[in-house]
């Protein structure tokens, strides 16, 4: 079942726990990898997405965006193209990061189906709508310290 | 602090000076230096150099100091360069930059001294750069390259052990020699000289002059030993606990190639720019068969990146008999990296620029080899926190080239080693040596500056910190002896 025909069988409930899960999936994959990360500046990038992916659930549990930027932030793609690394304690940072815009991007994906999905219901439409900004913002973020660290002269 | 003015020798009249067109360094000729490994600039003339240097106005308020990161008295050693008296102009910038020959080839000087010199705004800049290679070389041929006999320092009976022997160890090694401590330098490779002898290749900065600058070092008193990986041959602590040094300095550059993450990246035929550079420089696979490590002549080499990196990549890899050499750069060249000269000099040697367009994937034959790569076309968006403008890729733009060598060229990260082995050294979270203005570090007694700490950054910057960790070693060395006292 597809996204979308998983949404169709679901109440709003159901549909703020599914995306909880999301996130609360992130923070314990990025705690784990916190945990057993073999260097400070690996254990340093990991404890920042944490925060961010808690700011992410703390949003769906309150149904409100802290600080929300009008503005969407344009999709980079620098990230799209890569291989997806695997979750493991020997990630490098390089790979963290691949990662973690990877799984923003698809998140920002999933919150546009919702927002799409709720076309008809104008303030659950426009709150996912928000996330999906958010997650987009996020996935930028990561994306432009990729493109500093990674590649200054690509 | 006000400068007082240095004293003119330059007999052309205020007015005329701007008429004099800047002038133009030999250079060999495009066609036949692609194929050989000399040096591509020879050199201004001392009757250029003169010339050259008459084109400064002598400004009231000089700019050009200012764009300098370690300030060299520039109007003043133009003026000696006015005088003739090269090696007066010399030993002038070697006040400020032990290293003259070798930033007069390499220093970005368009986006430094040159891009605020006055004359520039209306006509084109002093060439300072040209004039501080042509005074170094003069030097080196004429003096002794040091210049200045140097009294010999009283023995401080101190010890520093420097790390790394790229310009921010030569800088400092340099500095602490004239203070009398006992200098040596490790170095992990089998020359001295960090990227200016693995990376940098022959044609834009010849080794001989890295050679005869650790030379005079070595006259100087300082110890060079190579092949000795600190971190694994001996650690920080057993350098200072077993073998007595009192401070050490971590100058360990960034040499860790990046690479891109996409399919086929681990073919044969695809290396780093730092495998690649070091294998023709360090391991002089230019010299092939005189010396035994052979590189492969491709028919169509492409190198990815846009960066100094990259140009002498591409550059290598067209000596090295490439058929046919292209950079492939995701952004525009206004957004290049690269010093303007590069990127003008890899163009009047064939090399083909495929700007706006990023490989997704490298293709391989069933032995494993790479045989093609995948591209995206790019179209720039807005522009980043450096100013550049970002590169979008265009959906369905997909192209396939066909390749049998690649070479990513896209930057460098830091060495883990030392971080892993001492954890008491504090990095950031990109694995740089996190140090404060001076070079101290959180470990006592242990400084470091250079790539090291910046990241990739440059030759002039690396000595500048170099220079300032040297200044707060010798305190340091100096408060050890006054508490100890
Ligand atoms: C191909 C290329 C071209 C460049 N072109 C230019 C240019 O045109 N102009 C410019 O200004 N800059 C240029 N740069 C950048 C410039 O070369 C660097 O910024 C500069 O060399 C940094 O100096 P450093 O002393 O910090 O380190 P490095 O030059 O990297 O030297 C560090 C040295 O430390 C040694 N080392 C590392 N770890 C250990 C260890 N554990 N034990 C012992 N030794 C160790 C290394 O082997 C190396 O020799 C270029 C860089 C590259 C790679």
């Amino acid at each position: 079942m597809n996204l979308k025909d998983q949404i169709n069988s679901m109440d709003m409930d159901d549909i703020i726990q599914m995306c909880v899960h999301q996130e609360q999936q992130a923070i314990d994959l990025y705690t784990l990898a916190k945990d057993q990360a073999r260097n400070e500046s690996s254990r340093q990038k990991f404890q920042e997405l944490i925060d961010m992916e808690t700011k992410h659930k703390v949003a769906l549990q309150n149904f409100e965006i802290e600080n929300y930027i009008e503005l969407p932030p344009a999709d980079l793609k620098v990230t799209d193209y890569l291989m997806e690394p695997v979750l493991g304690v020997t990630m490098t940072t390089q790979e963290i990061l691949i990662l973690a815009a990877k799984r923003e991007g698809k998140t920002a994906t999933m919150y546009q189906d919702l927002s799409d999905h709720f076309s008809m219901d104008k303030q659950l439409s426009t709150f996912f709508q928000m996330m999906a900004d958010e997650e987009l913002r996020h996935k930028h973020d990561l994306e432009t310290e990729y493109e500093n660290e990674f590649m200054p002269e690509g | 602090m006000i400068r007082e003015k240095p004293q003119s020798f330059n007999t052309v009249a205020l007015k005329e000076r701007l008429t004099i067109p800047r002038q133009s360094m030999p250079e060999q000729d495009p066609f036949i230096r692609s194929t050989n490994f000399f040096e591509v600039n020879l050199g201004l003339t001392p009757e250029q150099a003169v010339i050259e240097a008459q084109r400064c106005i002598e400004c009231k308020k000089p700019t050009c100091m200012d764009g300098c990161p370690v300030n060299i008295k520039i109007p003043d050693f133009i003026q000696l360069i006015c005088k003739k008296d090269f090696l007066g102009a010399a030993e002038k910038i070697m006040e400020d930059n032990s290293l003259p020959a070798v930033c007069g080839r390499v220093c970005p000087q368009e986006t430094q001294c040159e891009e605020v010199c006055l004359v520039g705004k209306r006509f084109e800049p002093v060439a300072i750069g040209r004039l501080e290679r042509f005074v170094a070389d003069y030097a080196m041929e004429n003096g002794n390259g040091s210049v200045k006999e140097t009294q010999i320092p009283q023995p401080s009976g101190q010890k520093v052990a420097i790390v790394g022997s790229g310009p921010a160890g030569l800088a400092v090694a340099s500095d602490l020699i004239k203070e009398g401590h006992e200098v040596t330098v490790f170095e992990a490779l089998h020359e001295f000289g960090g990227v200016l002898v693995y990376g940098i290749p022959e044609f834009r900065l010849p080794k001989t002059i890295l050679r005869q600058e650790v030379a005079n070092l070595e006259a100087k008193g300082v110890k060079f030993i190579k092949n000795f990986i600190v971190g694994r041959t001996m650690t920080i602590q057993e350098l200072m606990e077993e073998e007595g040094y009192d401070s050490v300095f971590l100058g360990l550059g960034a040499g860790l190639p990046r690479f891109m993450n996409i399919p086929g990246e681990n073919l044969n035929g695809v290396y780093s720019a730092n495998e690649f550079l070091t294998r023709s420089n360090l391991m002089r696979g230019y010299e092939f068969p005189e010396w035994d490590t052979p590189l492969y002549r491709a028919k169509h080499a492409i190198i990815v990146g846009g960066g100094n990196t990259a140009m002498d990549a591409v550059r290598t890899a067209k000596r090295l008999g490439a058929e046919k050499a292209s950079i492939v750069y995701r952004r525009s060249e206004e957004e290049m990296p690269a010093r303007n000269e590069e990127i003008h000099h890899a163009k009047e040697e064939g090399v083909e620029f495929l700007n706006l367009v990023n490989p997704i994937e490298f293709i391989g034959d069933d032995q494993g080899n790479v045989v093609a790569a995948k591209c995206l076309r790019m179209e720039l968006g807005e522009p980043d926190d450096s100013g550049r403008r970002r590169p979008i890729p265009m959906e369905g733009s997909e192209f396939i080239m066909v390749v049998d060598m690649v070479v990513i060229a896209v930057g460098n990260g830091s060495n883990p080693l030392i971080s892993q082995t001492n954890p008491e050294i504090e990095t950031n979270k990109w694995g740089n040596i996190v140090a404060d203005a001076d070079g101290r570090t959180s470990m006592d007694a242990v400084f470091a500056g250079g790539d090291i700490v910046s990241g990739g950054a440059t030759v002039i910057l690396a000595m500048g910190a170099g220079r300032k960790s040297a200044a707060a070693i010798n305190e340091y060395l100096k408060s050890k002896v006054g508490s100890s006292a």
